[in-house]
Formats: C-alpha cells, structure tokens, sequence
C-alpha cells in the first residue's frame, strides 16, 4: 500500500506529448501568401534569367512579354473569343461524354448477361490511346466544332463508363438485399440504391474528365482549326512566338483551374450528405 | 387454453450452398411453426443457417426444397410483407432520417403526403423527432438502430424478422431498445421471429425459444418462455428467468463442446 503510494509521490509527471503545433502559415491567408510569393518568385526569376542573358528569350519566352501578350489579345478581344471556344468545345465533350459514358455504365447492371458480353471491347476500346483516333476523327467529323466534340467525348465517355459500371456492380448488395426483402422491383433498386450509390463516383471523373474533354479540344485545334487556345498554340509555336504559346497556355491552365474547383461546388451542392465530416485526422 | 393458431409454418426446408469442394448443407429438412402474435427467439450455434432462414423467408434465397405455408396458404416467399432488420443498422447514407423512414412506403407506393405523416407520427412516438433532417452518419448507434426499427415498423409488417438487431450495440442501449421493441410489439400487436446469440435477451422477450443444432441446422427443442414480466428488466429478474436461462445455455454448451 505504502510503496504504491510512495511510487506516485516520486514519480515525474508522466508528459503528455505536446499538441502538434500548427504551422504559423497554416491558414487561408498565410497559404494564399506563400503560394502568391512562389509564383511570383518563380516569373521574377524567369524574367531576370532572360534579362542577364542566363536563359534564351527566343526558346523560353519572357513573363514580360507574356503579360504585355496577354493585355493585348484582352484588349482586342481575341482571347475571350479563343477561350470561349475552347471551353464551348471542352464544355460540349465533357457534358455528352459523361451522360453517354454513365448511361451505358449504369444500363450494364441491368443484365449481368449483356455485361459480361461487353466487357471484353469495353476493355478493348480503352486501351486504345483515344487521341490517335484524332486524325479520323477529323476527317469523319470536318475541322469544325464537330470534331473536336467528338475527340473530347471519345477521351470522356469511357471514364464515365467505366467507372459507373464498376460503382454499380459494387454497391451495397445489403441495401438492395433490404430493398428486395420489402417488396422492391429491380428498377426501384436501381433507382433508390444503384443511382445515389454510383453518383458520388460519377463526380469524381469530373475532375478527371474536364481535364480530358481539355485534351480532346485542344488536340482537335492542334490538327486542324480556325479558333480556338490549342489553335492560337499551335500557330504560335510554329512561328516561335514563345511568348504566345505561353499565354495561351496559362489561359488553359486557368480555365482547368476554375472548372476542378467548380466541381467542387457541385460536389457539395449534389452530395450533402458527404459532407459535415468533422475534419477530424489522425494526428501523425 | 385452446391450441394457438399457426401463422407461419415452415416445413422441411432444405437448403445447400455450392461450396469448392462439396456442396454445404445449410438446412436439411427445418421444421417449425410460427403462431399468431408470436414471439419467437431462433438461438442456435454460429454458421448454422439462421439468417439462412431469414433469407428464405423474405424471399432472398430460394430453398432447394419445403413448403411455406402463410396462414395455411402455400407461399413462395413472404417478401413484400416482412419487415427484415440486421445487425447492421442499413440505412441509407445519402437520406435522411425522414427519407430513410419513409422508404419502404415508398416502394410500397404509399400516396407521399399520407407517407410523411405516417413516417412523422412514428419518428415522434419514438423520440426522434427533430432529427428528421439528419444524415445517418451524424447520429450514434442507438439512435441509428432506432431508425432502422422504425423504419421496419413503419410498413406495418405481417411478421418482423429480427437477424441479431442489437448485438452492436452496448448493454445499456441493448435494454433501452429492447424496451421500445417490446412496447412496439403490444402497441401494433405484431408477430415477430428473433435471431439472437444472446440467451439473456430471448429469455427476457420471448414467448418461445427455438434451439437450432449444429450445420445442419434442426430443431433441436422449442422452449415455452412463461414469465410474468416482459419488459426487458423486469423479466430479468423473474424468478424463473434464470431457470430457463440455465436450460438454454445448457443445450447450447453441449453443442459447443461437440464442435470443438
Ligand atoms: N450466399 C451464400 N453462399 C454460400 N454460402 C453461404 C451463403 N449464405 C450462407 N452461407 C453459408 O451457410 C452457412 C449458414 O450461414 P448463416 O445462415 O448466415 O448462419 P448464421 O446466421 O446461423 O450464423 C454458413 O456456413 C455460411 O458460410
Ligand atoms: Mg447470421
């Protein structure tokens, strides 16, 4: 009895291992800080390393002269028509890409039968190297709008498709096993338990696909076209115009940038019960 | 006392499931009878083909052989008038507790607005109103279990199948929901079959006790539970209560000891 007691007067204060201490930066503002200083770091060093002769101008480009490209094609207009083409291509692609993937991606639980049949080409039709298909693409289709919807809804679709399938064929088979057990047809399972169960993975290949229907678009432009940001890269690249190309491809990279995040919004507005998570992590 | 009338008759159901080498025999000729407004608790070894007697009887496996007989009728399946709850609770994540209530009236094509009130009035009686609009995930086990009881009530079922409702959760929220399943029973007069591995909680709400045996699964003996009490606790502490329980443990020791 003594001796515990004595033990506990003697020992030291077990310490508790100190809260993981959040970076100082660690918040929305101090983030949006650090990454502004990157970039701007990154185009201060970029313009000085052109400037004092350490990199070529003529292969690299120079930030300046993107800027004062970029100010330009605003003020004439041009890029807002460029871009707006492009993302009307990429927006067409990634929306009849993803309906027509998901449909035939969820049509495939329907029958067990028609799926095992199909599976093989669908396996097929993916390991082709979908803008390989561009050149015929563009001589079935013509070197309008056309074509480079197609492109970008061949890039988009078998995403969509695939992944609905397999979301379908792994959901709960306890929930339909309940559904069943009440008295449910096949097409209430699909309707109350295959589709809310399939839709969580169906906006995940949103973010994948935007950046597809993208590729599909701007390939479509490179091969052939009058308009549009592949188009305006593609000219400039081959007459050198660095400077060009680059604006061109931030413009891209801005547009992909905006629409991830508008998945994001999308994401929260379709799948509110995903969310209120409580964000808990392990502390590691 | 005139002989209770028979409900629910399973006879000789025989079920086996492909296996790699042999087939499994899960069922070989299973036998009993459910009465009206009975309460039944199915105990028996683990893997002896319980939930396989569940399954059948929704209409979720197909028995290899044997005849159901609904009220002396043949049937193939109860499905569609049972009210089925597991272990796990099953609610659909993506609804809310009011959606997830109102499912089954749904598939049953209930006219929507006579559903809501219907799924309001029970949420209420089981003091769960003002968490309609919550999600699944935000609310804790015995509350979801809850849900899911309501949810299998709500449907008016002929027989509630039960597979081992409450063996997640903690004792404490095991009497709590047992109490409310109990008073939901005489409330709504409903017939109910109970798998459990908890001999306490069948002795303490059963009418009868089925012992099922080893794979393949018999009946082994049917035991008339006759307490005075039937709320949950109370029934504990009947002085027959451990007499009965002592019985059962028995019959299922002898079982365990065979198979190891
Ligand atoms: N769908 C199935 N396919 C193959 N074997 C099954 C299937 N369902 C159950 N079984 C087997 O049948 C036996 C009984 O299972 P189950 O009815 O779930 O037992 P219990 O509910 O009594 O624990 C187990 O050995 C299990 O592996
Ligand atoms: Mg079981």
């Amino acid at each position: 009895m003594t001796e515990t007691a004595q033990v506990v007067k003697t020992a030291a204060p077990v310490r508790r291992r100190e809260k993981k201490r959040r970076n100082v930066f660690d918040s929305l503002i101090g983030r949006s800080a650090l990454q502004i200083l990157a970039v701007v770091g990154f185009f201060l060093l970029w313009e000085a390393a052109v400037r004092w002769g350490w990199l070529s101008g003529f292969l690299v480009g120079q930030p300046s002269g993107v800027l004062r490209n970029l100010i330009g094609s605003i003020a004439n207009g041009s890029l807002f028509a460029d871009t707006g083409y492009t993302i009307f291509e990429a927006i067409l692609g990634f929306a009849f890409g993803t309906v027509i993937g998901s449909v035939i991606g969820l049509a495939l639980w329907y029958s067990v039968f028609v799926a095992r049949l199909v599976e093989p080409f669908i396996a097929a039709i993916n390991s082709v190297p979908k803008i390989a298909l561009a050149p015929i693409i563009i001589l079935w289709f013509g070197t309008g709008l056309l074509s480079k919807v197609a492109l970008a809804i061949s890039l988009t679709s078998i995403v969509a498709l695939i992944t609905a399938y397999q979301a379908a064929k792994d959901a709960d088979k306890d929930l339909q096993a309940l559904l069943f057990s009440m008295g449910a047809s096949k097409q209430q399972i699909f309707k109350r338990v295959i589709a809310p169960s399939t839709l969580p993975a169906i906006i995940a290949t949103f973010r994948i696909n935007i950046g597809f229907a993208l590729v599909g678009a701007v390939v479509g432009e490179f091969i052939s076209s009058q308009h549009g940001l592949g188009h305006v890269i593609y000219v400039a690249s081959s007459l050198y115009d660095l400077n060009t190309v680059w604006a061109g491809l931030f413009t891209l990279m801005l547009v992909g940038f905006l629409f991830y995040h508008l998945v994001e919004v999308i994401e929260n507005w379709l799948l509110p019960w995903k969310q209120q998570q409580g964000g808990t992590q392990i502390n590691v | 006392m005139s002989s209770p009338k028979v409900q629910l008759r399973l006879n000789g159901m025989r079920k086996s499931f492909p296996g790699k080498e042999a087939a499994t025999q899960v069922l070989d000729g299973l036998t009993f009878d459910i009465h009206e407004r009975d309460f039944v608790s199915i105990i028996g070894p683990s893997g002896c083909g319980k939930t396989t007697v569940f399954n059948i009887i929704a209409g979720l496996v197909d028995p290899d052989d044997g005849v159901m007989l609904y009220r002396g009728q043949e049937v193939e399946s109860l499905r569609g008038r049972v009210g089925y709850m597991m272990q796990k609770d099953l609610l659909f994540p993506w609804r809310t507790v009011l959606d997830n209530v109102l499912l089954g009236l749904e598939t049953k094509g209930v006219d929507p607005k006579r559903a809501l009130d219907t799924a309001r009035e029970y949420l209420s009686t089981f003091g769960l109103s003002g968490f309609e609009n919550s999600y699944p995930k935000m609310l804790s086990g015995g509350m979801r279990q809850r849900v899911a009881l309501i949810r299998t009530l709500v449907l008016d079922p002929d027989i509630l199948l039960l597979d081992e409702p409450f063996s997640a959760l903690d004792y404490q929220t095991r009497l709590y929901l047992e109490g409310i399943l109990m008073e939901a029973v005489e409330t709504f007069h409903k017939t109910v079959i109970l798998v459990t591995h908890d001999i306490d909680e069948a002795v303490a709400l059963s009418k009868r006790v089925v012992v099922l045996s080893q794979r393949p699964a018999r009946v082994k003996a049917v035991h008339d539970i006759a307490l005075n009490e039937h709320s949950p606790i109370a029934a504990r502490s009947d002085p027959r209560f451990s007499g009965y329980f002592h019985t059962l443990c028995a019959e299922l020791d002898i079982q365990t000891r065979k198979s190891a």
